[in-house]
């Protein structure tokens, strides 16, 4: 009580001050006033396109830097080759995690939440292992990797529709018991597939290892084309629901209020994550803390509601930091530490600061 | 609208009790009673923000649950007590949001006006562009409203509207509600524990106690000395002033 008291205090002097800020607006007519108020949205509007111009910018930088940092010219051809399809991976990645996270954040109406950190990485992991451990590696489901790829893809979604789905109705989207179901399944899949592991055939065990432990050193080439064709798939479907995304910002009650049909809305927008987070991590294995970090950086940059906004600025910072940290571990470490290890790394320490910031979940 | 034996039970226990009542058109409907009696269970089935265990609730003769949900938020809006955003946003952006149900989110120039409107009314032209997480309670609070006004239905529903208001915001709030409902000619149905204020500004009354109807009827049938203290268990006084009876309670 005496805290919430303090709390509306402390709003109440912010807003004072604010007010005294602003004394000499405060004569101005309605009609002046809403010209400016239109002339600072649109302002709004012009500097966050101003910031991802920048940030599209840079992200084209650090791509012509990964294909062109010490090429042979003599083997400039070979190069290329070589790397095209590890940077359209991690720019896919980048798009994929980015977007989801923003979506999957918005929907539970929480920023430190990711998709990740309810286990939906451990999920992929134990299905993929479960379709080596039911159907051996030398079955059709297994060893095309496209084919494979769509198995993984649809068990993953019924999987995550009916877990995650279920958490969320019964825990009411209450974010403290969803981050520790979310914690416990994480756990709960990860010795699910330790277990299937340990009673596999060890040359089963070496091939499911090689499909599994994707990296952004050894990407999942394979289904750039079928990972690509499904992303675009998913938005075109997902259009409308995608479009709701500002509503739902505020909240459950508000969004019925305006005539969202929440529910449905809110399932179909998960399958979407779903999918996208099973692309990415089918890509490139789990990253954990990626999604966390770009999408609160966003936040931060662009402090808006606006999702076109959010999903690119988060988007690109995820292409700009994958694509300049491989470089970087390419040619500095020469692979010697992973570009994943930088992330989790920092990602870590990132995740501490907004706690602390945020001081209440 | 009108609802009959409408239900919600919660683990086992019934905190919308049977209730059935017809709200009449164009009125200003005041709901009243001690804390916990169901008032805003009621307002949320009524708006099919919660779903009942029983009976029926509709609107326009139809029931609720079976109403498009766009199309219902064009003539039914609905402002719940407690509002919290993570995102920033500012007072113009959240006021607009009640243009939704109509234009999306592109808002034409009479969206625009409604808004410019809804923000007068609650005399926030000063606060246009400050961000709802740095107002204080009460501010916010009058934002919200701006935005259930913005949206501009025939019926509107307003859980503890006065929360947080000072004495001035407050009586402003409820002369804005008598305007809605005299000059645009709307439904409002609101909840209030400052039961002077639902004397002083309401046609009808209807006091819930434990999930079910103590009392429904005119103001002057309701707030007499009896009636009040078998709701609210604190004795009162009347007295009448402007032709209207006051109570008074310590
Ligand atoms: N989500 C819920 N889960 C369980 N019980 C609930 C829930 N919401 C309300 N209740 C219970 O239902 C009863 C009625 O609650 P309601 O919020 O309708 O009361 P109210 O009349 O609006 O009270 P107040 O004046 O305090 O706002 C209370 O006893 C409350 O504990
Ligand atoms: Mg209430």
């Amino acid at each position: 009580m005496t805290a919430s008291k303090a709390a509306s205090h402390r709003q109440g002097v912010t807003a004072a001050r604010r007010c005294g800020e602003s004394e000499g607006a405060s004569s101005l007519s309605g009609s002046i006033s809403d010209s400016i108020s239109g002339s600072i949205s649109a302002s709004v509007g012009r500097s966050s396109a101003r910031k991802i111009a920048v940030m599209s910018l840079l992200a084209l930088i650090a791509a012509a830097a990964y294909m062109l940092v010490s090429v042979n010219p003599k083997f400039a051809a070979y190069a290329f080759k070589l790397r095209a399809p590890k940077l359209i991976t991690i720019l896919i990645t980048a798009f994929a995690i980015g977007g989801a996270t923003v979506v999957f954040q918005t929907v539970i109406n929480n920023n430190i939440v990711t998709p990740c950190l309810l286990g939906m990485n451990a999920l992929y992991t134990m299905v993929h292992t479960m379709i080596v451990f039911f159907f051996n590696t030398g079955s059709v489901a297994f060893a095309n990797r496209n084919v494979s790829f769509a198995v993984d893809l649809v068990v993953m979604s019924f999987a995550s529709m009916i877990i995650y789905g279920w958490l969320f109705k019964k825990t009411k989207y209450n974010v403290l018991y969803v981050l520790l179901v979310g914690t416990v399944l994480a756990n709960f899949f990860g010795s699910m597939q330790s277990t299937m592991v340990r009673v596999m055939d060890p040359n089963e065990y070496d091939a499911l290892l090689v499909t599994l432990v994707a990296s952004f050193s050894k990407v999942n080439a394979d289904i750039i084309t079928f990972a690509l064709a499904l992303m675009a798939v998913v938005i075109f479907a997902l259009r409308k629901e995608l479009a709701l995304l500002n509503v739902i910002t505020l909240g459950k009650e508000q969004a019925i209020n305006l005539g969202v049909d929440y529910d449905a809305t809110i399932r179909r927008l998960l399958l979407g994550v779903t999918i996208f987070i099973t692309i990415a991590t089918a890509l490139v294995g789990p990253i954990s803390f990626l999604g966390l970090i770009i999408a609160n950086l966003s936040r931060q940059l662009f402090k808006t509601y606006r999702h076109a906004y959010l999903i690119a600025g988060s988007a690109l910072f995820g292409m700009i930091a994958l694509v300049a940290g491989q470089t970087v571990v390419e040619h500095v470490f020469v692979y010697s530490v992973p570009v994943s290890v930088f992330v989790t790394v920092g990602g870590g320490v990132y995740f501490l600061f907004l706690l602390m910031r945020r001081k209440a979940v | 609208m009108r609802s009959d034996a409408l239900t919600k039970i919660y683990d086992g226990k019934t905190v919308v009790d049977h209730i059935s009542f017809e709200i009449p058109k164009g009125k200003v409907v005041s709901f009243i009673g001690p804390n916990g009696a169901g008032k805003s269970t009621v307002i949320g089935m009524l708006s099919r923000l919660i779903a009942r265990d029983g009976g029926t609730a509709e609107f326009e003769g139809k029931d609720v649950a079976k109403w498009k949900s766009g199309e219902l938020a064009k003539r039914l809006a609905i402002l719940t007590q407690t509002n919290n955003i993570q995102m920033k946003l500012t007072v113009w952006e959240l006021v607009a949001f009640g243009r939704f149900p109509y234009s999306g989110s592109h808002l034409t120039e009479r969206d625009n006006q409604a808004v410019r409107q809804a923000i007068e009314y609650m005399e926030l032209t000063d606060l246009t562009d400050s961000f709802i997480d740095e107002l204080s309670g009460g501010q916010r609070q009058r934002a919200y409203i701006a935005m259930v006004i913005a949206q501009d239905t025939e019926y509107v529903l307003l859980d503890e509207p006065t929360n947080n208001l000072d004495i001035y915001h407050a009586s402003n709030m409820m002369k804005i509600i008598r305007r809605l409902c005299d000059e645009l000619g709307k439904t409002v149905i609101l909840v209030l524990h400052e039961i002077n204020y639902a004397a002083f500004y309401s046609d009808v009354i209807c006091a819930f106690v434990d999930g079910k109807i103590a009392a429904f009827g005119s103001v002057k049938e309701v707030m007499n000395p009896t009636t009040l203290s078998a709701i609210y268990g604190v004795d009162f006084e009347m007295i009448e002033v402007n032709g209207k009876p006051l109570s008074i309670y310590y």
